[in-house]
């Protein structure tokens, strides 16, 4: 697999211009079995690396998350 | 030094420090609610005993024995094959493994256990291997083994083929479960799923039935007859009936394979062993000079008519008759086909005849036993034509014993496994057919049997079983001897605990009862108590059908060892020959089985010796042991001594005087037993028992219900369904469920008023409702009708504040074919690469496509991406073509949040994200419209949510949380509220629990002086009243306002689920009616009685405003002349273009054709451009639109409808 093209780049959105999908961008998620996190790219199998673990979660988003407490 | 044991005593206490310890670190040894564990035993031990060593399957697989297959063209003459050769096929044992992954998956090394856990939450079967090793010869040749998969079986929770079984508390919270995981249910799907209790005919009784379908078999068939449902060692049973005709003579009917056979009782007697017409009168009749001869002309007549009817037969030896019977029975039975019909005659009797005397290798004993068997059934068939006896009524719990989930599952099981050897029969012919009838000797059939024909069959068990479980239905040859074909599996629901645990105490009378419509299998007997729950039954339909155990019923789910039961009935004097008149002799039974006869006041000392001897524990009487002794009566149930030892039985504990120990009482000896209710009730000489508590009596449930014995007993039964729909505290490891839909309540409490037997089944760890300070007074008229107002800052501090967890699951491969691998990957997750990315997508879901933790939805918002994807087998990856993203979406109306999301692998481990699932919380706290409710069927809609200044306050200055209206209580009599109330204040006044167990208080110590004198303690009023001041004006009330502590549960039915608006939206398509469903957007109908209402009222124009404006109103153009809607058509104008408006209509019937001398100012032409002239009398109509299609539907047949149009 063409891990070769992995940057996690964040800031590399330019605000202006229309934003596409980047292909290599891995998510971060936790293993249900171990707790281990676990990086995940698009179409890569759903396993944990370190137990072998079947289910993952997704893990809670570091974006402030406001509501409106009414 | 080792910890101290986990204690499992529990009192009526808070024990709050206790249980937090219990929480935090939960028992390393045992769990601290034996009771609660022992509510679920019957499932899990039935399990259990399929698979144990020598358990039901090992029997079952005895019993299908082997099978035998002959080779060679079947319609050939057997002149040209020559002799046939004999394959033989047999399962040695089956194995059932654990759960663990399949070996396809490479990835995972230290621990290949799958656990329930994980099969929730991916919604995937919790199940394990199932093989079995079949042995197979040609003719005598070795046998050859081979061990075959037969796919995954559904595995019970905590059964001994779970990995949960004996795992501490702290184990299973490490396994991800609850501390007090039950088990005792399957995980299908997901999908907890239980296989429900019935009640069947008691086994191994021989039942006396009055029945008028039984006339229906044909001419001579009376309506009397004895049914006994024998149960062999492998659980299966087979139902044998006998038929008294009107001539006196008696049938055998038994049904094999869904079809029913008849059989003369006499030839299957001569056919069971070598005998004589004397032995069968004898046998019959009683013996030669015995007492009582000389009256029994009626069973004598009859005796003489049945052996003279007999002899047209001609068969006189048991050879014979058995011959006779093989050559009848061979084809249905299935046996080989060059089996003798000696030999068939002899399967014959083995497999339908009486099977629980002996159901493989039959012995000549056994045969004797059946024998017996068969001439006590006649006896008490004459008996009860006679009036000597009564009929046994088979809807009494006496006659009954439940077919337990484990029992069920082993029979399909067996019979599965039964199916798939006899399926082989097809696959062999066709080899044979197509290889041109080789030898089974053949080496060519040597190479095939295995790899073609074997392989032909249907091997997948697993599959069935999952079917069976996820459907309820089953898919049998034989029909398992049962009354229902559907219906056995429910959903373990997990609303709140309450449900779940009852779930496992229930017990259905089956399916085929539902239908019936007469009342009396539904009437509550008082043979029930102990047994089931006069109390915990639901209203309507299932009422009295679906029933719940007593909490201290518990089923035997094992035979107990009676070896040496007959051997003392012998030297009690018992013995083999009985004579003539029940008087003189009566029978004594152990499991169906003929031990002998003796005296009726023999038989009493019999009974109450083994009794003795039970309870004491000595002489080898095992104390789970039934002994029902049925006394001589003037025409009641047919006497003696019948003994149960065998599973599926109720039994319950209760305390036998004359040694003061534990005795256990089943549901038959029960009717003839003397058992006190209370000690005081003894009677000296009569009673031989005593009840431990009369508590026991009810369920789980019903024993929740405070003071319930202070209740009108409706309001128990509301309380016992009420208990199961309210917002609760389903589990506590929440984290790990992917239920479709839980709901929660974020403020539970314990009650202040409670049994012990609160805390004895650990419901504490998952509470119910809330402690509400209730005040009993109409105040602002916002409490009528069963209204209830809620404090508003109460609520704001979060009184009844309640969530719902909804799982939704976004899976691609949802509608492709299962079978897949990593290569047909079509769809995955995310963004294509390269794709638009809109930031308001973004707003939702994260990099990966999937929505993020924390998320608000509202209705329509998106929660996962998805695009369409193809693998490239060059650079292995998945490639995009299209660059379109699109989206799973959310649905419902109200807001949510994201909770949890699971990505959720495949198996194998190998393929890339199919399946999602994502949980989702729905806040819901209390609104105006929601059910509440206390724990006496005191159920109430929260009408206002009044604010705490306007409330009314007490002299100490308590507002009350809940304002219910008095009108509540005169009707329904539920004084037990009232005493909740008082004992809830008192309690609360000095901290302390209030024991609430029913029958604690009497006439002479009433309740409400003992809470009374509590109350005065604290300085408050005797009776619970107090003097209460308006919030409004500050003024005293004129009278004192009853104000008290009283549990209330939230109710999960909520307006918010439920309300439903409509002014204009969608129509059926062919009537222009509004659809209905709340989910669609449709109406309420407004029905008959609704519309007489409105007739009644004379609101003429509302009427015409639902029935019509609001529904399917239409303008049609009518012809005045002819009265027809159909013949009308719009014409076409010959020169304008279309224009809008004013097209005429013109009914084509009245018309005619024009002829060309018209003015062109009466001639209009039609679609086709033929040209006409009249039929303009036409009017244009509101009627509704049903009825324009009325008149298509009745003009296709013929009918021609016509309108009177007038003016």
């Amino acid at each position: 697999m063409s891990s070769q093209n992995y940057s996690y780049n964040p800031s590399g959105q330019q605000a202006s211009a229309p934003v596409t999908a980047e292909s290599g961008r891995s998510v971060e998620y936790t293993c249900g079995d171990c707790d281990a996190s676990v990086q995940l790219k698009r179409g890569e199998p759903i396993r944990c690396r370190n137990c072998g673990h079947r289910v993952l979660y997704k893990q809670r988003t570091n974006r402030m998350v406001q509501f409106e407490a009414r | 030094m080792a910890p101290a044991a986990t204690s499992t005593e529990w009192s009526t206490d808070f024990d709050t420090a206790r249980r937090q310890r219990l929480f935090q670190s939960p028992p390393k040894d045992t769990t601290a609610y034996p009771m609660l564990a022992a509510a679920v035993d019957p499932h899990i031990e039935s399990f259990n005993s399929i698979f144990a060593r020598k358990g039901l399957l090992d029997e079952g697989i005895k019993d299908i024995g082997t099978k035998v297959f002959l080779d060679g063209d079947p319609y050939a003459q057997p002149e040209e094959t020559g002799p046939r050769n004999r394959l033989h096929v047999r399962i040695r044992e089956v194995f059932f493994d654990k759960a663990v992954l399949p070996a396809t998956n490479k990835f995972a090394l230290q621990n290949r256990n799958v656990f329930p856990a994980e099969c929730r939450e991916r919604h995937a079967t919790y199940k394990g291997k199932y093989r079995a090793r079949i042995d197979w010869r040609v003719n005598n040749g070795d046998w050859q083994e081979e061990v075959r998969d037969l796919g995954y079986v559904p595995i019970m929770l905590k059964s001994n083929r779970c990995h949960l079984e004996n795992l501490t508390p702290d184990q299973l919270v490490k396994a991800k479960e609850e501390t007090e995981e039950l088990g005792g249910y399957f995980i299908v799907n997901g999908i907890e799923k239980l296989i429900r209790m019935l009640l069947v005919n008691r086994r191994n009784y021989p039942m006396a039935i009055k029945r008028g379908a039984f006339t229906n078999r044909g001419p001579g068939y009376t309506p009397y007859g004895i049914v006994i449902r024998c149960v062999r060692r492998d659980q299966t049973s087979q139902t044998n009936a006998l038929h008294y005709l009107s001539d006196g003579n008696v049938n055998l009917r038994f049904s094999w394979r869904k079809a029913e056979y008849l059989v003369p009782a006499m030839m299957v007697l001569k056919a069971l062993v070598e005998t004589n017409d004397r032995e069968i009168f004898e046998g019959v009749v009683g013996a030669a000079g015995s007492p009582g001869l000389g009256e029994k002309q009626f069973v004598t007549d009859r005796v003489e008519l049945l052996l003279r009817t007999y002899r047209v037969y001609g068969i006189h030896s048991k050879a014979k008759t058995r011959a006779y019977l093989g050559e009848k029975f061979k084809v249905i039975l299935q046996v080989p086909e060059d089996m003798t019909d000696e030999d068939a005659g002899t399967e014959f009797l083995r497999r339908i005849v009486l099977p629980h005397l002996g159901s493989y290798d039959v012995t000549e004993s056994q045969n004797n036993d059946k024998f017996r068997m068969l001439l006590f059934m006649v006896r008490k068939l004459y008996a009860l034509v006679e009036g000597e006896c009564a009929v046994d009524n088979p809807d009494a719990v006496q006659h009954q014993e439940v077919l337990l989930g484990g029992h069920l599952y082993g029979m399909i099981l067996k019979e599965r496994l039964d199916e798939w050897l006899n399926s082989l029969r097809l696959p062999l012919m066709e080899w044979g057919r197509k290889n041109d009838w080789p030898a089974f000797t053949s080496p060519q059939f040597q190479r095939d049997f295995l790899p073609k024909i074997m392989k032909r069959t249907n091997e997948n068990i697993g599959q069935a079983m999952e079917y069976f479980l996820s459907t309820g239905n089953l898919v049998s040859p034989t029909g398992l001897d049962l009354q229902q074909t559907a219906g056995f599996c429910v959903v373990a629901e997990k609303i709140n605990f309450y449900r779940f645990i009852s779930h496992f105490r229930m017990v259905h009378r089956g399916a085929f009862f539902a239908q019936l419509k007469t009342t009396t299998v539904r009437k509550l007997l008082p043979e029930s108590w102990g047994f089931l729950c006069p109390v915990h039954t639901p209203d309507g339909s299932p009422c009295g059908l679906l029933n719940h155990f007593a909490h201290k019923c518990k089923i035997a789910t094992e035979s107990v060892d009676v070896s040496a039961i007959p051997g003392l009935v012998a030297q009690l004097g018992v013995q083999s020959r009985s004579s003539a008149s029940l008087d003189a002799s009566v029978v004594v039974q152990l499991d169906g089985r003929v031990l002998g006869f003796c005296s009726p006041k023999q038989a009493k000392i019999v009974g109450d010796t083994l009794r003795y001897w039970k309870v004491e524990g000595t002489h080898g009487v095992p104390l789970e042991l039934e002994v029902g002794y049925i006394p001589n009566s003037n025409g009641g149930q047919y006497p003696g001594l019948y003994m149960f030892s065998q599973s599926a039985r109720m039994y319950r504990p209760v305390k036998y005087l004359p040694l003061d120990r534990l005795d256990y009482v089943g549901p038959f000896e029960q009717p003839f037993m003397s058992i006190a209710c209370t000690n005081p009730e003894i009677v000296s000489g009569d009673s031989t028992h005593v009840e431990y508590d009369p508590t026991n009596l009810l369920s789980i449930l019903a024993n929740m219900t405070p003071f319930s014995d202070h209740n009108q007993s409706p309001r128990n039964m509301y309380q016992c369904q009420m208990g199961k729909q309210s917002m609760g505290t389903p589990g506590t490891a929440l984290r790990y469920r992917t239920d479709n839909k839980t709901y929660r309540l974020q403020t539970g409490q314990t009650p202040v008023v409670r049994p012990p037997l609160h805390n004895e089944y650990g419901l504490d760890n998952f509470p119910n409702g809330t402690n509400a300070v209730v005040a009993v007074i109409s105040y602002t008229g916002y409490d009528m009708d069963d209204a209830m107002i809620l404090n508003k800052s109460s609520h704001e501090r979060g009184f009844g504040h309640g969530t719902i967890y909804k799982t939704k699951i976004c899976d691609l491969e949802e509608g492709t074919r299962k079978s897949r691998s990593a290569r047909l990957v079509s769809k995955l997750f995310g963004f294509p690469p390269g794709g638009l990315v809109r930031a308001a997508w973004r707003e939702k879901l994260d990099d990966d496509g999937l929505p993020r933790i924390g998320t608000a939805l509202q209705a329509g918002d998106i929660i996962a991406a998805w695009h369409t994807v193809s693998y490239d087998p060059a650079s292995n990856e998945y490639v995009n073509r299209d660059l379109q993203t699109q989206f799973f979406k959310y649905k419902e109306d109200e807001l949510a949040f994201v909770e949890e999301v699971r990505i959720i692998g495949s198996e194998d481990g190998t393929s890339p994200c199919q399946k999602i699932s994502i949980k989702l919380r729905v806040p819901r706290s209390p609104v105006i419209g929601d059910k509440f409710s206390s724990r006496h069927g005191q159920k109430g809609v929260c009408s206002q949510k009044w604010p705490a200044i306007d409330m009314p306050f007490s002299e100490s200055g308590i507002q009350p949380d809940v304002i219910i209206n008095p009108h509540a209580f005169p009707s329904r009599m539920t004084i037990g509220m009232f005493v909740e109330s008082l004992a809830g204040k008192a309690g609360a006044l000095h901290g302390i629990p209030q024991d609430s167990t029913p029958f604690r208080f009497d006439e002479q110590n009433t309740a409400t002086d003992f809470f009374g004198h509590q109350l005065m303690k604290a300085g408050y009023n005797y009776y619970g009243n107090e003097p209460m001041y308006s919030g409004i004006t500050g003024q005293e009330f004129a009278a004192d306002i009853y104000l008290g502590v009283v549990y209330y549960q939230r109710l999960r039915h909520m307006v918010n689920d439920k309300y439903q608006v409509r002014t204009t939206g969608p129509v059926n398509q062919l009537t222009g009616q509004p659809i209905k469903g709340r989910k669609k957007g449709g109406g309420i109908r407004v029905g008959e009685m609704e519309r007489d209402a409105l007739l009644a009222h004379g609101t003429a124009f509302l009427l015409q405003d639902r029935l019509m404006n609001c529904s399917d109103y239409m303008k049609a153009p009518i012809c005045r002349a002819c009265g027809s809607f159909l013949s009308t058509q719009p014409t076409v104008s010959e020169f304008d273009r279309k224009k809008k408006g004013n097209t005429m209509v013109r009914c084509r019937r009245c018309a005619k054709l024009a002829e060309g001398s018209e003015s062109t100012s009466e001639i209009w032409m039609d679609g086709q451009g033929v040209r006409y002239t009249g039929g303009d009398d036409v009017a244009v109509v509101a009627v509704p639109g049903v009825l324009k299609y009325l008149d298509v539907e009745l003009a296709s047949m013929g009918v021609r409808l016509k309108f009177n149009v007038s003016p």
